[in-house]
């Protein structure tokens, strides 16, 4: 971005930001680009293995897999491969390994950490691979290929009452491949888990081109937990060919509740109560005036009071008997903790109305400015109303105004800020105002992501996290699946991390040249993005 | 506790293994400096909590014992948030101490006895019959501290309830049994006791009652048909788990095989799960100690295996465990309806009765559907170290992913020196077995 923090240095850490032709302060990733002469020759391999519609090259075909859900930062792949089937799949992974080229696994591309930007290398996009390839109702388990779209799979399971239950904002686009990379969440996952918890078992495509199964979809699991480490490795680890998921039985109930606060401290702390009460809440969303005058403004509409500092959306779902006197305590909770109001939703109709409001809130902000950074981070629970109060006074202190639309149930805090990328004063102001609010969470005992992942966007965040040691065993694991670093290189953890790590001399190099490049590049132009329809 | 009780607990389980004890460090520092010290001796070491669970895994290959009970305490436990952190030497029973003093608790109740550690529950991936609504350790740990095979200290994960921070090292070092590291530090999520908890158990319909004492094709089917029911009733249950008979004598329960059932959670839900089971067979109260007195019924020496299938094909693993010929044993069975896993002990050393193989298929006739079915997963959990070749090693499944579990392994561990051979790896040499054996959990 053009004009923002002249003054940043390797450390600084780039946030989502929207930005339309403006340059970018931005991480590179961790390999050199292919040379044209070893692109064109591995061009060809593909094209034999996949035929040559599948294989593109064109800039302008290329356009479309440049960038991923995160706003602002763009990468030209050096070409993109799209097998059709699992065995177009396995040959192509396997030209690569012979060819020593590195790659990147792209899903949808609605993640929203840059995880899925290649640059000068290959795109290896899934999107054909979209059959399910085995549903077991008897025992809720379902086989599908990495492509399947998560609410596809939702959809093909519930003539059975059965549903898959992260469901990612993004869920009308996302793929399960792309979920089981980033361990995706969504509001439900505050009762129901994150995607780690609905897999049971993956066939994984190393990057070497062998292929293992890890987990057990036929009884327990034993020896190391290789599948969980899999799971929210974000393309680094290799590729699933198929992914065995748990199905969750439809709730025989649901009941979902609106509750208005003239004070956003006292909505947080209602989370907080509602949680140590020992309800399980199957979501629990908040929303601050910001986000709701957005909502109300927008053709979602959801009938949120206007007025109001904050909201929270609650659902409880689950058997009939007793769920009533679970609404109780949740209406309870609120009014102790100060609600103006607390109303549930009358019916099905009703109830779709609060959650539209909800789950296209980003998607309604994005009409008040040009450009949208979000934020995904996580702190205690109790500690939300402090660091919502730090995150306001930040905002002040940079004459910025940072909107909240969050998982506050997890303590999964999502701020934004809506603003104009080409008012570089702005941009500065914006900029310096997410380091600092994601300083605050990690001060809190947070951590910097809770369901979009590392990929590009946070890895600088990463050593303000952990430590050096537990950095190099994060990179030791990974070279345990790809000891060549070919799987999505320069992602998640920072290159330095890994210096004395490196097991290849191509990846000795390739880190050598990633360390000289830290820290400041320009990217290519993008158009102004639609921030809003990715997620969370 | 004490320091000095620790140590007194400790030194119990390293007299037994007959080893010296290298060290009883009582701060990660300590642990990390013992651990370096013995890569650079080459000293293989044991790793003991507090000594509860000996000849639990492989036998292990060791020059001395770790001894982990002094590294103990509750560090943190913020109500409002439902999280603690402890050292990995304390005990469940002291984390369910302080957790129950906010109306709280740990949902980890590995079978056993409740004052082995966390450390040892989470190295081993342990889990009792909460895992049917809370699931394993894999869900419950929220971040791990553990000292590397070079004594290299790792922080992993943190205490928020979501986190997706990096590669998850907190799911490698839950369950690798120590291998790849000494776990030192873990942070967990609790839950909120219920207003109501109640245990019933429910009377098995005589038919599958029958099948799982006759095992017999049709009667299997019997069973089979009502676990189909309890699968699809609506039930918030927090556990449920089948006993044969002889376990639920035990249990003082009844003489024949049943369903326990906890139902917990507010009046109105509670009354009508409670109806909900009444309609699948008699139901009866049972005091709240039950399920400790479960977790508590194997004998001191004893063989025990897990064998687990997808849910559906439960009946016919019960129907081989819960048959005549195992009550002859005396063999104690109990299985997880929802998770498709039946446990079984063997009483004595000598492994009687222990399946020579894993058991078999589905019921059905060749060309059947049915006979496409995997074998059962087989997981022995305790062997008297004697046993492991002649009884163990027919159940032994090579497995693909070894190549990645080796390299794991080396990147952890180098030197090989943490609790070498407790997952059975055969890439080293098998020892003489010059004293007696017993294997411990860390």
């Amino acid at each position: 971005m053009r004009g923002v923090a002249p003054d940043a240095g390797p450390d600084v850490a780039p946030h989502a930001m929207v930005d339309a032709g403006v340059d970018a302060t931005t991480p590179q990733t961790g390999r050199a680009a292919l040379d044209p002469a070893a692109l064109a020759a591995v061009a060809e391999q593909l094209v034999a293995i996949v035929g040559g519609r599948h294989v593109l090259r064109r800039p302008s075909e290329l356009r479309v897999y440049d960038a991923d859900g995160l706003p602002g930062l763009h990468r030209q792949p050096g070409l993109a491969v799209l097998p059709g089937t699992r065995e177009e799949l396995v040959a192509v992974v396997r030209a690569l390994a012979a060819a020593d080229v590195p790659f990147v696994p792209r899903g949808a591309g609605t993640g929203l950490s840059g995880g899925a930007l290649a640059d000068g290398i290959v795109v290896v996009g899934l999107n054909r691979l979209t059959r399910i390839l085995h549903v077991d109702a008897e025992n809720r388990l379902a086989v599908v290929e990495p492509g399947v779209v998560n609410v596809t799979l939702t959809r093909a399971v519930a003539p059975h009452g059965l549903h898959y239950a992260p469901d990612p904002s993004s869920q009308t686009a996302c793929t399960i491949g792309g979920n089981v990379a980033e361990n995706a969440g969504g509001p439900h996952c505050l009762k129901y888990g994150v995607t780690l918890d609905h897999v049971a078992a993956v066939t994984v495509l190393l990057p070497d081109g062998s292929i293992v199964a890890l987990g057990n979809a036929d009884g327990e699991d034993s020896g190391y937990d290789l599948l969980g480490a899999f799971v929210g490795s974000e393309g680094c680890f290799g590729i699933a060919l198929d992914v065995t998921v748990r199905l969750a039985p439809d709730p025989p109930a649901v009941r979902t509740l609106l509750a208005d606060f003239p004070r956003l401290d006292d909505a947080a702390r209602a989370v907080s109560a509602i949680i140590a009460a020992g309800i399980v809440p199957a979501a629990l969303e908040m929303m601050d005036a910001a986000a709701i005058q957005a909502v109300e403004a927008s053709i979602y509409a959801a009938g949120y009071p206007t007025d109001a500092a904050a909201i929270l959306l609650c659902e409880v779902d689950g058997l009939a008997a007793g769920l009533d006197a679970d609404v109780a305590e949740v209406v309870r909770h609120c009014r102790e903790a100060g609600a103006r109001e607390v109303a549930v939703a009358a019916d099905a109709a009703q109830r779709a109305r609060l959650w539209q409001g909800r789950k296209k809130a980003f998607g309604a902000m994005g009409r008040i400015a040009p450009h949208l950074v979000l934020q995904d981070a996580v702190v205690p629970r109790t500690r939300l109303p402090e660091v919502l109060a730090r995150i306001a006074a930040v905002g002040a202190r940079h004459g910025v105004r940072i909107g909240n639309v969050f998982h506050a149930g997890d303590g999964n805090l999502h701020p934004n800020i809506s603003y104009d990328a080409h008012d570089a004063d702005e941009s500065a102001r914006v900029h310096a105002a997410m380091q600092e609010v994601m300083q605050a969470c990690i001060d809190a005992g947070g951590t910097i992501t809770g369901e979009h992942g590392v990929g590009l966007d946070k890895r600088d965040y990463m050593d303000r996290l952990f430590d050096a040691p537990t950095l190099r065993a994060m990179c030791r694991l990974r070279d345990v699946f790809d000891p060549a670093r070919r799987a999505n290189p320069g992602k998640v953890v920072p290159v330095r991390a890994c210096r004395e790590w490196h097991g290849t001399p191509a990846a000795r190099d390739a880190a050598r040249e990633a360390a000289r490049d830290v820290g400041r590049a320009s990217a290519a132009a993008g158009g102004p993005g639609a921030p809003a329809s990715a997620t969370t | 506790m004490s320091a000095a009780s620790s140590l007194a607990s400790a030194a119990g389980p390293t007299l037994a293994l007959g080893l010296p004890t290298v060290g009883t460090p009582t701060s990660t520092a300590e642990a990390s400096a013992l651990v370096r010290d013995a890569a650079a001796a080459g000293t293989r070491l044991r790793l003991v909590g507090r000594g509860r669970w000996l000849d639990a895994g492989h036998p292990v290959r060791a020059d001395g014992v770790l001894a982990l009970a002094a590294l103990d305490g509750v560090v943190d436990h913020v109500p409002g948030d439902l999280t603690l952190t402890a050292r990995a030497g304390t005990p469940l029973a002291e984390i369910a101490r302080v957790a129950a003093a906010e109306r709280q608790f740990l949902a980890l109740d590995p079978f056993g006895a409740a004052d082995g550690t966390l450390g040892a529950t989470v190295a081993t991936a342990s889990a009792g019959p909460l895992a049917h609504a809370f699931g394993t350790p894999r869900s419950n740990v929220l971040g791990v501290e553990f000292v590397t095979g070079t004594g290299e200290v790792v922080r992993a994960g943190g205490r928020v309830v979501k986190n997706v921070a990096g590669f998850d090292l907190v799911r490698l070092a839950t369950g690798a049994w120590g291998t790849l590291g000494v776990l030192t530090e873990v942070s967990v999520r609790l839950r909120a006791l219920p207003e109501v908890d109640v245990t019933v158990a429910v009377a098995l319909p005589a038919a599958a009652a029958a099948a799982a004492g006759a095992g017999a094709h049709g009667a299997v089917a019997a069973l089979d048909a009502w676990l189909a029911r309890l699968r699809r009733a609506p039930l918030a249950a927090w556990a449920l788990e089948l006993v044969n008979g002889p376990l639920a004598e035990a249990l003082r329960v009844a003489d024949r095989p049943v369903l326990l059932a906890r139902l917990a959670g507010n009046a109105p839900a509670v009354a009508a799960q409670r109806a909900t089971l009444a309609a699948l067979g008699e139901v009866t109260d049972l005091p709240a100690d039950l399920w400790r007195r479960l977790a508590a019924c194997e004998p001191p020496v004893a063989a025990v295996a897990r064998l687990s299938a997808r849910p559906t094909r439960l009946a016919t693993l019960c129907a081989e465990l819960f048959s005549p010929a195992a009550r002859a044993f005396g063999l104690l069975a109990h299985a997880s309806p929802s998770r498709g896993v039946v446990r079984f002990v063997l009483p004595g050393a000598q492994g009687f009765g222990m399946p020579s193989a894993a058991p078999g298929r589905r019921p059905g006739a060749a060309g059947d559907a049915a006979a496409v079915d995997p074998p059962p997963t087989c997981i022995v959990e305790r062997l008297p170290a004697a046993l492991w070749a002649s009884v163990a090693a027919p159940w032994r499944t090579p497995r693909a992913v070894d190549a990645l579990a080796r390299g794991a392994r080396r990147a952890f561990d180098p030197a090989g020196i943490l609790n070498a051979g407790i997952l059975g790896d055969e890439s080293a040499p098998h020892p003489a077995a010059p004293r007696p054996q017993r294997d411990t959990s860390p």
